[in-house]
């Protein structure tokens, strides 16, 4: 019961959301409710449907932990963006390069690559961090615009697919590809890796000893430092291991969905993926499942620009009002003690 | 001189997070008298003054100025009825200059440029008429803290104020610079103003106050003229029925600490020298021991290098040249983690700041510090069945209220917190303890509880590096006391030779300017 | 002239352009920030005012009018922060980044509202430059500082009065007073909430006009995402000019210079592949972050929300 209770909150947020989103649907002349039965139904009427919702589950879920990681030690990870893209360059690298190799070895090479380039990435910001004190949200987003052009310069170079409208790579070698789960519609096993990520880092957090120094870090630095815990370090690990999920993002959209690195592969996973962090109020465990809440509201979103032409944007401003209330619900909790 | 009660507050309420700061409480204040607000910390003492001064609001009550009811809904309007309060903790800012203090939030003469002659002129005629002498193009962070009180001061009288309210004052005053405090507010009462002296030191209270009121636990005790009181009264009022005071620390002559030095040294420090970012010298050329269960005290004003000189110790900064040993192992490159794991405790300053998780769990908290070694956690992986029996054994005995070693860190009161951070240092069995201003912010009896425990430690061998700013506390139980002035130690005074003004003059590097 | 002269006169005088939108924004930033507001929402505020700026010029005729819609615009987005913020004492960052996406949402969605979905965006007209009569014939100085828009004007002539109103003055020392101690500032009747409030809607009002100038000046059109990031530069640019007027001016040409650089290397043929040429400004940024974030004067309550009934002990 008192489960329950504790999500009332919650749950009078994301309603609460809908209305006033509502209000604003009806208001720039689209009907609220066909909308709201598009968004939220998509998902479950076909195979296909629910497929697609699996399959953006997974950079979703991957994207928020880039983001509530290091928000558990304090530090706001503007960057996923670039990070997954920095993943989905190394990845792309190795399956290029390496195409020749067999299936056991490219597959795994092909993720690692992807996890130790977005990782590297987020070291960038980690290292201004800890050595210049530079704040991380200006030097993630920086970086995120830097990242851009170099998947520009990688995507409209020597491995150019010519026969591509936008810029895009050749193919990433055959063997490279993530084994599927199902053929038609198509699920890579890319959703277990998630799932697997998910709860090591949930173990991480809550049951080792670095893991209680990560959340005393966030809890309050000072106090950390002073009793021994090594707050700069912290910063440091949480920031690369963010950036290692966004990579290994990055690498699972090349290698289980595209296979190749394609410009805008990035798609809006690191903007939604903050709005999920956001809403699972840095809740590591609560990511996986918001993130899958998102990710219906999403393919619901292309659904009704498709049949209704009601601009995708809208949904986003659905995400972003249901942060608002939620954080909203936040502080009426807090009045009432 | 004739006197009238120009003050009245009625019936005042006030709780804070379901605690009630506030029961009923009465005040009277009357013309040209230095009136002393006495308690212990939590008594209500400043929480009554900040409603007069309007920075908290009273849940129900009345204030009566000069015979008429008035509310005072900020602090504006509690200047606006010639109300001033200097702050325990001054509200200056920093990078602005002794004159921009003083006339903030002022209307001045031509506002609209950057020309101040009106005004420094009158405030230089202030300072000649009360005797406070002050450089007023100096920038407040280059003032010392006695300087910067006079600021306060000037800031009030410049305001015109009938009343002023001085909330714990000689905190950070040598017993001179108490002495010439005194003799300002004299001088204030004599030029027509009232003043009200909060503070929890029995002696001030009785030296200069004309009339006594104390608060205990939000509410009135007993009111008395200086004529009709005595310590004994006095401290029965602070403390009330439930304290015994023949066993206490604090009021017991009997218990006071007996002199047992082992012969182990623990600590010793040998030219011990901190350079910071800045290139300045916080710590210079420091030596010392400690012996097994003794208690060395370290007398300064704040900001002599005292904090530095605890960080040092205990790892968190690592000195720039000397050694720091224990038990004859060099610890000078240590980090804190290995102190810690040395048995060293620290209870920082600012335990608010730098003691506490607000946002983490009690559990997180009463083992912050311990939290990787056995039997709390093991090869990596915390064991939280034994972290969770640990914690709820601490809460039982150090009687913390709370629902659980689950409950959030922020739920709990400001007394509990401390209680958790008293129960965090005082569990382990350490060898040494580094410990800086460790009651302040404590009640009565939690500061006896305190010293009970350093003693109880200090029996089984524990050394302790006592750096306090209140001189009596170093008095009552420190074997030696070390005095630090500008990161030097310019003196250490066994037992036998204790005297607060020549360890004033130390604090104030008096001995150090006349060579 | 030689050709270097030209080449320098054309390259300042772009320069002196292109740092408005920095200028404006920058010292948007520093107003709500010298009160202890840390707005982090430049991007998306300036994005709406970018898109509002233009649509709304388009559909009036009048670029003037859309100007003044986009500092409306920014002036909202600015007393919903200090709503969030001061009133509500949430967390500066978390209310800015919710602010950000807002703004970039609502930015792409209401072109595709008031326009519909159309491959070919209207135009409406740029603004013309103004010369200064006689300065601005004086040989080099005078292309480069005395014949721009009358914006560029303003932004200079607008740093220059809020460093007089900030450090002559007596609402300056209030105002200052906020950022630097709140609960000082309030002990002596100053009051916060109204200062930040203020210089939070002012600031917004400022950003949402330096969005404006991107379609105004630069392309007569709104494009999806055109600020590239600026406004996250504009942050790194206030701490670089250590939240004072006149440094964040001379800052801001210097980040200016950097961005025309830039598109001048390319555009003159170069070497190096144009995709770093463009990360140049970001790159520029984050060393220029190297040098300054430790030893930058910030105020010393930046970013902290402030409870008067807050008890500390």
């Amino acid at each position: 019961m008192t489960q329950i209770k504790k999500s009332l909150p919650y749950i009078i947020a994301v309603v609460g959301a809908f209305i006033a989103a509502g209000i604003f649907i009806a208001a720039i002349q689209y009907n609220p409710f066909e909308a709201y039965k598009t968004l939220i139904t998509t998902s479950f009427r076909t195979p296909n449907g629910f497929i697609q919702t699996l399959m953006k589950w997974v950079p979703l879920t991957l994207t928020a932990l880039a983001f509530t990681v290091p928000l558990s030690s304090g530090k706001y990870n503007i960057g996923a963006e670039g990070q997954f893209l920095a993943g989905a360059i190394g990845a792309t690298t190795v399956g290029i390069l390496l195409a020749d190799l067999p299936p056991a070895l490219l597959i795994p090479l092909v993720i690692i690559a992807g996890i130790i380039t977005g990782a590297l990435w987020g070291l960038i910001s980690a290292w201004l961090l800890y050595q210049f004190n530079i704040n991380e949200i200006l030097s993630t987003v920086l970086l995120n615009f830097i990242s851009f052009q170099l998947v520009d310069y990688v995507a409209t170079g020597p491995w150019r697919d010519p026969s591509a409208g936008a810029p895009t790579t050749i193919a990433i070698g055959q063997n490279g590809y993530l084994p599927m789960l199902i053929k038609n519609p198509p699920l890579s096993i890319g959703v277990i890796l998630m799932i697997l990520v998910a709860i090591g880092i949930y173990f991480y957090t809550n049951k080792t000893t670095s893991g209680y120094e990560l959340v005393a870090t966030g809890a309050n630095p000072r106090a950390a430092k002073v009793h021994g815990i090594d707050t700069r370090k912290m910063f440091l690990l949480s920031m690369v291991i963010g950036a290692a999920a966004a990579g290994l993002a990055g690498a699972m959209e090349v290698s289980g969905v595209q296979h190749r690195l394609i410009e805008g592969i990035h798609s809006n996973f690191a903007t939604l993926g903050l709005i999920i962090g956001l809403i699972s109020r840095g809740k590591n465990q609560a990511v996986p499942f918001v993130a899958f809440f998102i990710a219906v509201l999403e393919v619901g979103a292309s659904a009704m620009q498709r049949t209704m032409m009601i601009p995708s944007q809208v949904v986003l401003i659905v995400e972003a009002l249901i942060v608002i209330f939620i954080l909203l619900s936040d502080l009426i909790k807090r009045r009432q003690k | 001189m004739e006197q009238t009660t120009i003050l009245q507050m009625h019936e005042v309420n006030k709780t804070f997070d379901k605690v009630k700061a506030l029961d009923n409480v009465e005040f009277e204040l009357k013309s040209n008298e230095i009136l002393g607000l006495l308690g212990g910390n939590g008594a209500g003492k400043t929480t009554l003054m900040n409603v007069l001064y309007g920075l908290y609001k009273m849940d129900s009550g009345s204030i009566i100025l000069n015979g008429k009811p008035i509310t005072i809904p900020s602090p504006k309007d509690a200047i606006a009825h010639g109300i001033g309060m200097v702050h325990q903790h001054f509200l200056q800012i920093n990078n602005y200059t002794v004159l921009d203090n003083i006339i903030l939030g002022t209307s001045v003469s031509r506002p609209w440029t950057a020309d101040r002659k009106k005004e420094k002129a009158a405030i230089e005629e202030l300072c000649k008429r009360f005797g406070l002498e002050i450089d007023l193009d100096a920038y407040i962070e280059t003032l010392p803290l006695g300087v910067r009180q006079k600021v306060e001061i000037l800031k009030a009288l410049y305001r015109g104020v009938n009343i002023l309210i001085l909330d714990e004052p000689t905190t950070n005053l040598i017993p001179q610079e108490v002495d010439a405090l005194f003799e300002t507010l004299k001088i204030m009462v004599k030029e027509g103003l009232s003043i009200v002296f909060i503070t929890h030191k029995l002696r001030e209270v009785l030296h200069i106050c004309d009339r006594i009121s104390v608060l205990r636990e939000g509410k009135n005790v007993v009111s008395l003229t200086r004529k009709d009181a005595t310590d004994e009264m006095l401290v029965r009022a602070m403390v009330g029925e439930g304290m015994d005071l023949q066993k206490s620390v604090i009021f017991s002559e009997s218990s006071k600490r007996v002199v047992t030095t082992k012969k182990e040294t623990v600590l010793q420090l040998e030219n011990v020298s901190l350079v910071n970012a800045d290139k300045i010298n916080v710590l210079s050329d420091i030596s010392f021991e400690i012996g097994a269960g003794e208690i060395l005290g370290v007398a300064g004003v704040a900001g002599n290098g005292q904090r530095d000189l605890a960080e040092v110790v205990m790892g968190i900064q690592t000195a720039t040249s000397g050694t720091i040993k224990f038990l004859n192992e060099d610890i000078t490159h240590s980090s804190t983690k290995e102190n810690i794991s040395r048995g060293f405790v620290y209870i920082p300053e600012d335990r608010l700041a730098d003691g506490f998780l607000h946002k983490a769990s009690v559990a997180y908290n009463l083992i912050l510090g311990y939290h990787n070694l056995p039997p709390y956690s093991n090869k990596g992986i915390v064991n939280w069945k034994n972290v969770n029996a640990a914690s709820r054994e601490m809460i039982k005995k150090f009687t913390i209220k709370t629902t659980g070693p689950d409950d959030a860190g922020g739920n709990l009161s400001g007394g509990n917190i401390q209680r958790v951070m008293i129960a965090r240092a005082f569990s382990q069995s350490s060898k040494l303890m580094v410990a800086h201003n460790p009651t302040r912010g404590l009640d009565i009896p939690s500061m006896d509880f305190v010293y009970k425990n350093i003693f109880e430690h200090a029996e089984t061998g524990m050394a302790t590096l006592l750096l306090s700013e209140d001189l009596d506390e170093l008095l009552l139980i420190s074997n030696r006391i070390a005095v630090m002035y500008r990161g030097k130690i310019v003196g250490i005074l066994p037992r036998e030779k204790f005297d607060k003004y020549a360890i004033g003059r130390m604090m104030s590097g008096y001995d150090q300017e006349s060579k | 002239m030689t050709g270097i002269e030209t080449f320098l006169v054309e390259f300042l005088k772009l320069t002196f352009l292109s740092m408005v939108p920095f200028v404006l924004a920058g010292q948007g930033t520093m107003l709500g920030g010298r009160t202890g507001v840390f707005n982090v929402a430049q991007e998306g505020i300036m994005l709406t005012g970018a898109s509002v700026g233009f649509l709304v010029g388009y559909t009036s005729g009048s670029v003037f009018v859309g100007a003044i819609a986009a500092m409306l615009v920014g002036g909202l987005f600015g007393l919903i922060l200090a709503y969030f913020t001061t009133t509500l004492k949430m967390d500066q960052f978390v209310v800015g980044l919710a602010l950000f996406f807002v703004g970039t949402g609502l930015s792409t969605l209401l072109p595709k509202l008031v326009l519909g979905i159309t491959l070919t965006p209207p135009l409406i007209p740029t603004l013309k430059n103004i010369p200064v009569p006689l300065l601005s014939k004086i040989p080099v100085l005078g292309p480069i500082l005395f014949n721009q828009n009358v914006l560029v004007y303003i932004s200079v002539l607008l740093s220059i009065l809020l460093w007089y109103l900030l450090f002559k003055t007596n609402l300056g020392l209030r105002l200052r007073s906020v950022g630097e101690n709140p609960k000082a500032a309030d002990s002596l009747g100053i009051s916060v909430n109204r200062y930040r409030y203020l210089t939070t809607i002012i600031g917004g009002m400022l950003i949402g006009l330096a969005g404006a100038y991107l379609p105004m000046v630069y392309t007569g059109t709104f494009t999806e995402l055109m600020t590239k990031g600026r406004g996250w530069i504009v942050i790194a640019l206030t701490f670089f000019g250590g939240w004072s007027p006149l440094i964040i001016l001379l800052g801001s040409i210097f980040f200016a210079g950097i961005e025309v650089l830039s598109y001048r290397m390319q555009v003159g043929g170069s070497v190096v592949p144009f995709q770093f040429l463009n990360m140049l400004p970001y790159i520029g940024t984050i060393i220029i972050m190297i040098f300054t974030f430790g030893k930058s004067r910030v105020p010393a309550f930046l970013g902290q929300n402030y409870d008067r009934e807050r008890r500390t002990l």
